[in-house]
């Protein structure tokens, strides 16, 4: 792997650093200005490679290749797929289809919400916890609780909860006078739109949390105390002193939320399939159905392709927006 | 003593913050209930909120007519592979972003936190033609080398970043030996970051066990499907057997949970680095 593979190396390295107590100067390595520095770039060239190869084979790869394949009809063979050239047709039948329209704005709206929703009340639950002074752990675990919980899983029990018969949310809101018969949550479009962001809400608000929670801890207590002396409130503190320190962290809470959200397939694949009709239909849970389930990969791949556009276009708008890059940059 | 105790755990604050944990969890006994609930019980309007004497019928229809057991030996497999991989290639790569001069650092950490952003129904068509033709469709490799792939960039981070906090003169000391590089990181560097790699690892662990959009598209053979599909799966013809569902959802959190709950203090610190830093 390297040059010096023979040399020796200190069986006890809590012994080495008493060599820097050493009156003489070390022999190696030798002091040739550029060759250290050199080494030390070929090394990281090694070092980096394997895993780099292996992100792009599996990642850039394919993304390019699924443009390739949206310009085709691909069509299962026996010995495998074969591409014929059919130009835009694939992206014309997409862009020119409501469906895909509905999915698009669907999907934008549901992530507008949703993340409004899940940074206010993670910023909320965070603020909380902060001022716990007991059981601050058990606060903290019930929040990984909903982080860790399989996401199928969480659509199955939502739907369980929201179900028209028999679920427990018809009987609470029906304890509550609120409504006086059980309603049928996931056939009506609004409602089927509140019980698959009720399930986001809570799967994670707690990622947003302890995020918040993380930058929170690490803001200087003397800073209220000074700002309380010159006499400023409860929310001239919050919006002086938390909010603007507070903003690396909720930059990025923000921005994984939004371009996680736009990928959405789980939830509404199992809570709602997308129903009734194409109502809470997702991109994702769209570009899988052509794909699976009308078998169309040329298509299927126009969507994904177009997915992922979007994903690239929204990841850049926040990076040049929050500087998010620089501050990368700067740190590495 | 006892009663200031007493009286200071009955502060708003804390009032409020054991609401909303309880309110976060009450989803989840809900589910935990309903699997000990006797299948004749589910289909009550309105619900038994504590079904009396809470029955096994559920699991034993998980694990005996539907093998849930299987399902969940995948996920192990499926998990603890990846999840080496992904530490024995992120551990040299980290290494080297936090600590040689090579170029281009900061737009190769800007590319990795692009591309673990992207959603996988972008690579989902192209992979399941090339695992097609390689005749890789239903296999676990089928599932391990994208999971490697979508879980490098993160790990890579949090490795970075726990590296970067080692003392540097550690391994100034290893390099005036002479010690080649791979032994510096193995024998000097991983000891002093074992919290950091136990983060990148768990978060792997974790994201495997719970994927499903791969899962679902490239297993279609329910020999090597992983938990989140059978569960997908199990609806019925006519009736959702939640019981059933949430008897296996209830034994397949209970893992997941309990690594949660023994390793929370690191989660929360990983969740926060991963951001705080980046």
């Amino acid at each position: 792997m390297e040059s010096l593979g023979s040399a020796r190396l200190d069986p006890a390295p809590n012994r080495v650093p008493a060599r820097n107590l050493d009156p003489w100067p070390a022999p190696s390595p030798p002091p040739r200005g550029g060759g250290r520095a050199r080494r030390s770039r070929r090394q990281g060239n090694l070092l980096v490679a394997p895993a780099l190869a292996v992100v792009a084979i599996v990642t850039l790869l394919p993304i390019a290749f699924s443009v390739f394949m949206s310009f085709t009809d691909p069509a299962a063979g026996p010995d495998g797929f074969t591409f014929t050239w059919v130009g835009t047709e694939n992206y014309q039948s997409v862009l020119g289809s409501e469906v895909f329209r509905h999915a698009v704005q669907f999907t934008v709206l549901f992530t507008v919400i949703t993340v409004i929703i899940e940074m206010s009340l993670g910023i909320a639950v965070a603020l909380v916890i902060d001022r716990m002074t007991v059981g601050r752990s058990f606060a903290i675990a019930s929040m990984l609780v909903p982080w860790a919980v399989i996401t199928v899983i969480s659509a199955q029990l939502w739907n369980y909860i929201f179900n028209g018969v028999y679920g427990i949310a018809n009987a609470l809101l029906m304890w509550l006078h609120l409504i006086d018969e059980p309603t049928s949550f996931l056939s009506t479009p609004n409602s089927a739109l509140i019980a698959l962001g009720m399930a986001d809400v809570w799967k994670t608000t707690p990622f947003v949390a302890i995020i918040a929670l993380g930058g929170l801890q690490m803001i200087d207590r003397e800073l209220y105390q000074a700002a309380a002396i010159d006499g400023a409130g409860p929310v001239a503190r919050f919006r002086a002193i938390t909010l603007p320190l507070l903003r690396p962290a909720l930059v990025t809470a923000l921005t994984f939320r939004v371009l996680q959200s736009f990928g959405l397939f789980d939830l509404p694949f199992i809570l709602t399939h997308g129903g009734p009709g194409h109502t809470t239909e997702t991109v994702g849970v769209l570009a899988y159905d052509v794909l699976f389930g009308d078998l169309n990969f040329g298509a299927g791949a126009a969507i994904s392709s177009l997915t992922t556009v979007m994903v690239l276009i929204a990841a850049l708008v926040f990076f040049k927006v929050f500087g998010f890059a620089k501050e990368v940059a700067d740190r590495g | 003593m006892g009663r200031s105790r007493f009286a200071e755990a009955l502060r708003p604050a804390n009032l409020l913050g054991y609401a909303l944990g309880i309110f976060f969890l009450l989803p989840v006994i809900w589910l935990v209930i309903t699997g000990f609930t006797p299948p004749k019980g589910l289909g009550k309007f309105p619900p038994d909120l504590l079904p009396w004497p809470p029955s096994l019928t559920n699991f034993s229809r998980a694990f005996g007519e539907n093998d849930f057991l299987g399902f969940l030996i995948n996920t192990v497999i499926v998990g603890v592979v990846t999840t080496v991989l992904v530490l024995l290639l992120g551990i040299p790569a980290a290494y080297a972003l936090a600590r040689t001069a090579m170029r281009g650092k900061a737009a190769i950490l800007i590319g990795l936190v692009t591309i673990s952003m992207f959603p996988p129904i972008g690579v989902i068509p192209p992979l399941y033609v090339g695992l097609r033709t390689i005749g890789w469709l239903n296999s676990y490799q089928a599932l391990v080398l994208p999971y490697l792939a979508f879980n490098l960039p993160f790990a890579i981070w949090i490795l970075r970043n726990t590296f970067r906090e080692v003392p540097e003169e550690i391994e100034q000391a290893g390099e005036i030996d002479g010690a080649p590089t791979w032994r510096i990181i193995v024998q000097l560097v991983v000891p002093q970051a074992v919290p950091g790699i136990f983060v990148a690892g768990i978060f792997t662990f974790v994201a495997c066990s719970t994927e499903f959009l791969m899962a679902l598209s490239f297993n279609t053979n329910s020999d090597v499907q992983t938990v989140p599909v059978g569960i997908a799966l199990f609806g019925g013809q006519f009736e959702m057997p939640y019981g059933t569902i949430f008897a296996a959802s209830a034994a397949s959190l209970l893992p997941l949970v309990i690594l949660v709950l023994v390793f929370g203090r690191w989660i929360v610190s990983g969740l926060s680095q991963g951001s705080m830093k980046g």
